[in-house]
């Protein structure tokens, strides 16, 4: 694998983009639509001053779905001479001013995910994408980028978005709990 | 895991209302409205505590501990501390310097043993800033005897300080001579001397090697060290994730918990799966070619650990830590990409079978190596839960890596690889489900609770079994952490494990936040290479050594009898009174418990905890010392 530091910065945004390309027109936008549970959504935005985790707690998925679609978005990143993840990224239904990553990787990258959140406010680029199908390359987080592209459903219907992230600069180590 | 919760309303309650009566009854530590005194003007007064009562920095007891002031009469009397211990064990105890007016002192203590044998550690007490305006002592400064400063401490900085505290360990070696030893402490303020007789009775009685449980301090990656230690990290050459300083201080911190009787894990991979380089050989190649590279980083940070020798210099000897996570989770070594294809079982038994072989050509042999999955489906790196499975689809998972571990190592192998699993709520299912498949378990404490006689029928059928919360922060009775190694022991668990033991906070010297996740801190504030104990690892070290003491009477007297009197002089319980009733909601699927439901299940025991005071170890730890006398 590249070091992705040996490229330019136009060379890896090109790579990603073209990543990004690829994942429009292999993610298949109505599976990604069935990955989170009627049950699990329906406790994403319940409160419950005794309970403050509830949303975390009762959040599950379908497993065929989300590893179909995890499977299509690892093989996408492989296509990077880099380390490189695609996140997957879907509105949630009823909350259309909520955004939530939904599949993550093996790298661990994101510009925008929040750890130990699970619905978030979408940042503007990512309305552009929902908005206009357009592709659009972020630099939001120092030493990462990321190009988002929309996802597509059986209508036509933009159903969510991917992120394509890789370090720009040499990667920091990162805590999780 | 997850955090057991804050101490409740009540349990403050009764504690301040306990310390308003007690601080009547012992003069000169403080007055009856808790206002502390300082010496008569000109004067200094050097004050011996037992380890339950934590000083204050004005002269008095901190709050948590009032109540206790009481129990600590005999303590000192007549200018004589008196103490006593089982040898290969501390006697511990608080020296208070107090000052009416700031000045200069300087503190000695000296012991005699003409065999040389019996070692005296002092430890200057860092009051630590509450947002409530109170100051608990807690982390502890290593400090070299004769010891000369002032009040008020200039680094500690506490305007109106009157009080400076020290936590003195006198550690007696298993083959130090029984018998009594006589020493002093010495104070020198003011032109004047002030002098405290020290006796010390060691016990023939010598603690066993093997902690009757396991107190395990968790910890994720290695990032903190860095943040902790960032001069550490300037002075490191090349990358400090790579360096020999890196790997001293990771030893570092497993010595520290080593020296007070506990275990240390740092879990090397987050929950998409992303591994620490150092935590893991380096791979190469995919499918069946999938194989490991490079074992540098890996043997650098384990090696030292598995052999036993970073461990050389310690008073308990060289041993290999007992417990260590494997890097394995759903992407390592396997990708995720292949799970359920031919290629995700090629993968995983070629790497874990090189790991197998590895650690038996360099006998590696003396650890558990946990296969253990920390990921939630909340953080959305898979879509099944590794830790605390609430929904039974998702153990299915479990069965599968089962077998892919079986299939992995040889049927013979003398390396102990172990299936771990943290379970809360379907804990229940899951011991009779995964039988035979997972064989360490840790457990919610709550909620194992209600389930009496689990821990025995999991021991019973060979497997490992601990249970989990967190430190308690410093406003709980000093005798709260005494309370979690007692109740593993009186519930047949082997173990306890803090679920997050090295996160001091951003600042623990002057916005601390309690302490809730933390037993130790950074030695760096004042120029220390390594980590520093706290006051909580020292009172829980003593308990620990101290069970297992008690421990070891059982074939004498019976466990069951041991229990009973030392929960009798706890807190006034019986053994039985530790669990709580099996509750109704047991019997539905565990995704439709709710929070409310499962705190009612719990009152029991919350209320019977809720008045516990800071002498309550104190009392336990008596009887010990009454058995002492007698060889195990």
């Amino acid at each position: 694998m590249t070091d992705n530091r040996r490229l330019s910065p136009e060379q890896v945004q090109q790579e990603l983009d073209h990543i990004a390309r690829v994942a429009t027109a292999m993610i298949d936008g109505d599976a990604c639509r069935r990955i989170v549970t009627p049950r699990a959504l329906e406790f994403m935005f319940k409160i419950d001053p005794h309970d403050r985790f509830l949303a975390g707690d009762n959040y599950d998925v379908n497993d065929a779905e989300f590893n179909a679609v995890k499977k299509t978005l690892i093989r996408l990143s492989r296509l990077a001479p880099f380390a490189c993840d695609v996140n997957l990224w879907m509105p949630i239904p009823g909350h259309p001013d909520k955004i939530q990553v939904v599949i993550r990787n093996a790298h661990e990258l994101s510009q925008f995910w929040v750890f130990g959140t699970i619905a978030q406010d979408p940042v503007p680029p990512m309305k552009t994408v929902l908005e206009t199908g357009q592709r659009v390359a972020v630099k939001q987080t120092p030493g990462m980028i990321s190009v988002l592209a929309p996802v597509y459903d059986s209508l036509g219907g933009v159903a969510g978005l991917v992120e394509v992230v890789t370090h720009s600069s040499s990667p920091a180590h990162e805590e999780e709990m | 895991m997850a955090k057991t919760a804050h101490p409740s309303r009540r349990t403050f309650l009764q504690t301040a209302l306990g310390a308003l009566a007690a601080e009547r009854a012992v003069p000169g530590l403080a007055d009856a409205a808790g206002r502390p005194y300082a010496p008569p003007a000109s004067e200094a007064r050097l004050v011996a505590l037992p380890q339950y009562l934590r000083p204050d920095p004005f002269g008095g007891i901190v709050r948590a501990d009032r109540s206790a002031v009481p129990a600590a009469g005999s303590f000192e009397k007549n200018k004589t501390i008196s103490l006593e211990c089982a040898r290969g064990s501390y006697a511990s105890f608080h020296l208070v310097v107090q000052t009416a007016v700031p000045d200069d002192y300087k503190l000695d203590l000296h012991l005699g043993d003409r065999a040389g044998k019996i070692q005296i550690d002092l430890f200057r007490e860092w009051f630590h800033p509450l947002r409530s305006g109170e100051y608990y002592p807690d982390a502890l400064v290593p400090a070299s005897l004769p010891y000369r400063s002032q009040i008020p401490d200039p680094d500690n900085k506490i305007t109106g300080q009157t009080a400076q505290a020290f936590w003195v360990d006198i550690w007696v070696p298993p083959h130090a001579i029984p018998g009594e030893y006589s020493g002093r402490a010495m104070l020198q303020s003011g032109g004047k001397s002030r002098t405290l007789a020290l006796k010390l009775r060691v016990h023939p009685a010598v603690v066993p090697a093997e902690d009757a449980v396991a107190m395990d301090h968790n910890s994720y990656d290695d990032s903190w060290i860095a943040a902790q230690f960032p001069s550490r990290v300037r002075s490191a050459s090349g990358n400090f994730f790579e360096s020999d300083e890196l790997f001293r201080l990771i030893h570092s911190y497993h010595r520290i918990f080593y020296e007070h009787h506990g275990v240390f894990h740092q879990l090397g991979y987050g929950h998409a799966g992303r591994v620490t380089p150092e935590f893991a050989p380096a791979l190469e190649g995919e499918g069946s070619r999938k194989r490991i590279a490079d074992w540098n980083l890996y043997d650098r940070h384990y090696g030292p650990l598995l052999d036993g020798s970073a461990f050389a210099q310690t008073r308990r000897g060289p041993k290999p830590i007992p417990f260590a996570y494997l890097p394995i989770n759903p992407e390592w070594p396997a990708s995720w990409l292949w799970w359920g294809e031919p290629g995700y079982q090629a993968e995983f038994v070629n790497v874990v079978g090189e790991m197998e072989r590895h650690s038996r050509e360099k006998g590696w042999t003396g650890t558990r190596f946990e296969m253990f999955f920390n990921h939630k489906k909340r953080y959305m790196g898979f879509s099944w839960d590794g830790d605390e499975v609430r929904f039974p689809k998702d153990l299915s998972y479990f069965k599968e890596y089962g077998r892919l571990l079986k299939k992995a190592l040889p049927a013979d192998t003398p390396v102990r690889f172990v299936f771990r699993a943290d379970v809360s709520w379907d804990m229940e299912q899951q011991f009779r489900e995964l039988n035979g498949i997972v064989n360490m378990w840790t457990c919610a404490g709550s909620i194992l609770s209600w389930y009496k006689g689990a821990p025995k029928m999991l021991r019973e059928r060979g497997d490992i079994v601990w249970y989990y919360g967190g430190p308690p922060e410093v406003t709980q009775p000093s005798s709260a952490i005494a309370e979690l190694a007692l109740r593993a022991w009186v519930w047949d668990a082997m173990g306890f494990i803090h679920w997050l033991a090295v996160s001091p906070g951003k600042d623990p010297w002057f916005k601390f936040t309690g302490g809730g996740t933390t037993l130790v801190y950074s030695g760096e504030r004042f120029r220390l290479a390594d980590p520093i104990p706290s006051v909580r690892l020292k009172i829980q070290r003593n308990a620990v050594q101290e069970l297992t003491l008690l421990d070891s009477y059982k074939s004498r007297h019976g466990l069951e009898r041991l229990k009973a009197e030392a929960t009798r002089r706890f807190n006034r319980s019986t053994p039985d009174e530790w669990w709580n009733p099996r509750p109704a909601l047991a019997d539905k699927p565990p995704y439709e418990w709710t929070n409310s439901e499962m705190e009612a299940a719990g009152e029991p025991t919350r209320k019977l905890f809720a008045s516990l005071d800071a002498a309550a170890w104190s009392r336990v730890r008596e009887y010990v010392m009454q058995l002492a006398p007698e060889t195990t």
